[in-house]
């Protein structure tokens, strides 16, 4: 469980950004952060990560305060993707994914065959590994963000004995021509405390891109329980992804509850200042129709 | 890419621009025009043809000199005008000079020199042989030409009579430093083949181990000193440059490094920290009798 | 292939063409040497020429090379990381105008002091790069929780062009002769004629290293940005600082050694890139056995294209510089 209890945050102390804010994110859970433009998600988001502490109230990682565990055993457990990476040197795709197994290596260690074999699996279920060997400078939009997203799964991947033997035992064919089955590298049950946290993971994305990195982020949720948190300010990604949403208007807690309670016409109205019909689509899905815009706050 | 090719047309542009501009500068400026009547107020910008004005007669009518002026003791009390690389043309013009002697690179102040319509005396470092040359000119133009000419044949009669005392002397090989880092062996400076230094020295009778080197300074490698096993070190500066006496021991000793060298082994190393040396003026014939006395100490009594 | 070997041919490859150069580079000179008599040592080393020139003129001066060069290019690998802008260079900082300060007021004023056997111009230059590095580090430092590559960028950018007005207000001070050294000590030189300033940058040069050893994989990262960085578990204003100290003490050990030879910190790490790929852990070794191989071979070409006449080691890294330069910058898009 990741939570945040009562968080205030402001990055000039006098202006906070964040004011009480509490969430909470089980493990295998799927949280989404939702919120107009400048409401503190990212910021949220960042306190959730550790990159910045709160200077009120505590973020905890099954109970134990975030400030009180290194940034090394951090990395292990969870992993950000920012909205877009921008690389200031030529390195390929596997180069990149190999960036995630940082956090599992000692000082001067060089990554081994586990470690190929972890990122070689994430960079399958991302379905980035036909990638492998080209500069990711030269990748689309998408394919960027999922092969960050295989980066991330390699940093909270964690190899467990079994597989660490195995992977050993048959290293992968340098040729990189076969890959290992990704059905040999199934996440154990206490593999799967990982938490990926993505911020805006849609927001550059053209539309097809936007379905594509949702979908992936579903299917790592459901097949391989990966607990996860967008912020986003995309309702519609919102009601049909997250399991659990979070509105937040000037750094407060709104509404918290599933898609369903939560994304209410008068709790969207209080945090966007728009006007909503919700709409069942024949796919069973709710679909959110602005009709108009309000003054935001009223309910 | 095709952009960027574009983009690098103007850029080559200009610097061919520049290069024709630079190449344009080099003008050329009339050393002496015949003077209608000598010039009665005189500045000027070089501390050798500062001694020569004196030397020939023409010290009352100057009345300022450059900043590195130091002889005869009169100028010390003139008013400093700038030097080579900051001459002040306000101050210059405010002295209502009618003649300044510059150094021939000094195209920017001829030029302006040469609009306010003030007589202008190039002067450029070269040869023994245009010292005594340029103080002829110096006399013509100045309206002292008997004196100049007076002094020049006393100076040439000066180094014939030092030729002459060395004549049958041998001729040892000579490195001549005139600058290094203080304390260490780098960034050594000598003189090369050509210029003054180059010529004072042949006329004391050494020889110099860096004659081939075309150049007036060589910065000489290690391999180089090495190499070249000269059999005489000077070591020559302005007396303003003077080793302390306290340090002239160590000065000394950072040579000890290259013990193969003769001139270290025999221990014939010479600092001679002296102005009438390092400035091409009327006093050249004592710069040269002490390099003299430094290579054939036996001549020189 | 697996990142060791990789590693391993990587540095043997490099390693035998900085081994080969280092071995020809005091045999080619000026003057011819007799080697077997520079090996002679029955002949006692005070009167032999041929052993002096090897051992006092060109030995000193390849090791001088090879170690400038290492620390030039390691350091222009470490800056464009940490900056992380490919056309940094182990100058964009301040170090190395830092150090020409240094040296200028050391010619200008004729200091005479000796630290080590080394004498005042390379101590001065020394001292000037470490207050170089003081200075920008604290204003970096004071305007930012952390360290602010921007900020760290502008105030080296802003520091290099005041010690440059610092030296031209010196200059204009100065004898002539001493404006004239100040630019020559400007073009670099490697003739140290003796082992001491190396053996003195020996402790310098070996933090700068191990340092770099731990940084290699800390660039990386540093690659992705400051905080994707920091969420992969990495340290970054811990690794911001180790990697500005540490390029900062080898610029400044570099410029005190031969002078601010130019080019070198650009020039190789885009070449070792081309050939070796981005990873630093590959990209660190190679660039400073390049590097090292690299400047030995300008320095054999400029002690002898013109002999007897000598060229400053610093025109033939730029002359070969310049135009590399913009070749790369007409091929980045």
């Amino acid at each position: 469980m990741l939570s945040a209890a009562g968080v205030w945050f402001g990055y000039v102390e006098e202006k906070p950004v964040l004011r009480g804010v509490t969430i909470s994110v089980p493990r295998g859970g799927l949280v989404g952060i939702l919120g107009p433009n400048g409401s503190g998600k990212t910021t949220l988001l960042r306190l959730l990560a550790g990159t910045r502490h709160p200077q009120r109230g505590v973020v905890t990682l099954d109970g134990a305060p975030l400030s009180g565990l290194s940034r090394g055993a951090l990395a292990r457990r969870m992993a950000v993707v920012p909205q877009e990476t921008q690389l200031a040197f030529d390195y390929t795709v596997a180069e990149v994914a190999m960036m995630g197994r940082y956090a599992h290596l000692g000082p001067f260690e060089i990554e081994g065959p586990s470690d190929i074999a972890v990122v070689d699996e994430t960079l399958a279920s991302t379905g980035t590994l036909h990638l492998k060997d080209r500069p990711f400078a030269t990748l689309s939009g998408g394919e960027k963000q999922r092969v960050v997203i295989a980066t991330a799964l390699a940093q909270v991947f964690r190899v467990s004995s079994s597989l660490r033997l195995k992977a050993e035992a048959t290293p992968p064919d340098p040729t990189g021509a076969t890959h290992p089955d990704p059905c040999s590298f199934r996440l154990q049950p206490e593999d799967a405390a990982g938490y990926l946290l993505l911020d805006e993971p849609t927001a550059s994305l053209d539309l097809g891109y936007q379905l594509e990195v949702a979908a992936l982020l579903k299917r790592l949720h459901e097949e391989r329980g990966v607990a996860i948190v967008i912020s986003t300010h995309d309702l519609a990604l919102a009601g049909s992804l997250c399991e659990r949403v979070l509105l937040i208007r000037d750094g407060e807690v709104v509404a918290e509850g599933t898609a369903d309670e939560a994304l209410t016409p008068a709790n969207v109205r209080k945090v966007y200042g728009v006007d909503v019909d919700i709409v069942r689509h024949a796919s069973g899905r709710r679909v959110l129709v602005p009709t108009g815009r309000s003054e935001p706050g009223s309910a | 890419m095709a952009t960027y090719k574009k983009a690098l047309v103007p850029f080559l542009a200009a610097a061919l621009l520049c290069l024709v501009a630079a190449t344009r500068a080099v003008s050329t400026f009339p050393n002496s025009e015949i003077p209608k009547s000598p010039p009665s107020r005189i500045i000027s910008l070089v501390p050798a043809v500062t001694e020569m004005l004196y030397a020939i007669g023409a010290g009352p009518r100057v009345v300022a000199v450059s900043s590195y002026d130091t002889y005869p003791p009169e100028v010390k009390k003139l008013p400093t005008v700038g030097a080579l690389l900051d001459p002040n043309v306000e101050r210059i013009l405010s002295l209502k000079p009618d003649l300044v002697v510059v150094y021939g690179s000094q195209d920017d102040l001829k030029q302006q020199l040469s609009k306010a319509g003030v007589g202008i005396f190039d002067y450029r470092h070269a040869g023994l042989p245009d010292v005594t040359a340029t103080i002829r000119a110096l006399g013509d133009r100045t309206g002292d030409a008997a004196r100049a000419r007076d002094l020049a044949s006393a100076i040439e009669r000066g180094l014939d009579a030092i030729r002459a005392r060395v004549k049958d002397r041998p001729r040892p090989r000579t490195l001549l430093v005139f600058g290094r880092e203080r304390l260490s062996l780098r960034g050594i400076y000598a003189s090369g083949g050509i210029g003054f230094l180059d010529d004072m020295l042949a006329v004391a009778g050494g020889t110099n181990v860096f004659a081939d080197m075309k150049l007036q300074a060589v910065q000489a490698s290690t391999e180089q000193i090495l190499a070249s096993r000269p059999e005489v070190i000077l070591e020559t500066r302005a007396a303003n440059s003077a080793f302390p006496a306290g340090e002239r021991q160590a000065e000394l000793s950072v040579w000890k490094a290259l013990a193969s060298v003769p001139a270290v082994r025999n221990g014939r190393l010479h600092f001679l920290f002296d102005d009438r040396i390092v400035i091409p003026g009327p006093r050249i014939v004592e710069g040269t009798t002490a390099m003299a006395r430094a290579l054939h100490p036996e001549v020189f009594q | 292939m697996s990142l060791q070997r990789r590693f391993v041919r990587t540095v043997l490859g490099f390693g035998a063409l900085t081994f080969v150069t280092l071995l020809l580079a005091p045999l080619v000179g000026p003057t011819p040497i007799d080697i077997r008599r520079v090996f002679d040592f029955s002949i006692p080393f005070a009167d032999n020429t041929d052993a002096q020139i090897f051992f006092i003129a060109r030995l000193p001066r390849t090791l001088a090379g090879a170690t400038v060069g290492a620390l030039f290019a390691a350091a222009g690998v470490v800056f464009q990381g940490l900056l992380r802008n490919a056309l940094a260079t182990p100058f964009t900082l301040g170090v190395s105008t830092g150090a020409a300060l240094g040296a200028v007021l050391a010619i200008s004023f004729n200091w005479s002091i000796a630290v080590l056997g080394i004498s005042a111009v390379p101590v001065a230059a020394f001292a000037g790069s470490l207050a170089a590095v003081a200075i920008v580090y604290a204003l970096a430092q004071a305007r930012h929780r952390g360290l602010s590559t921007t900020v760290l960028l502008l105030a080296g950018v802003t520091m290099n062009a005041f010690f440059s007005a610092m030296i031209l207000f010196v200059q204009y001070f100065a004898s002539f002769a001493d404006v004239y050294r100040t630019l020559r000590w400007l073009m670099g030189d490697l003739d140290i004629s003796s082992y001491q300033p190396l053996v003195a940058s020996v402790p310098a040069i070996a933090i700068a290293f191990a340092v770099f050893a731990w940084l290699a994989r800390p660039l990386n990262l540093l690659s992705l940005g400051p905080e994707s960085a920091d969420s992969r578990g990495l340290d970054v204003t811990r690794a911001q600082r180790a990697a500005f100290l540490s390029a900062s003490l080898a610029t400044g050990a570099a410029v005190t050694i031969g002078g601010p030879i130019g080019f070198i910190g650009i020039i190789i790490p885009h070449l070792v890139r081309l050939l070796v790929g981005p990873d630093h852990r590959l990209v660190l070794p190679a660039a400073a056995l390049f590097g090292a191989a690299f400047l030995v071979a300008c320095d054999v070409v400029a002690r002898t294209i013109f002999a007897p006449v000598e060229l400053p080691v610093g025109i033939i890294t730029a002359m070969i510089g310049g135009p590399f330069f913009l070749w790369l910058l007409i091929r980045r898009r």
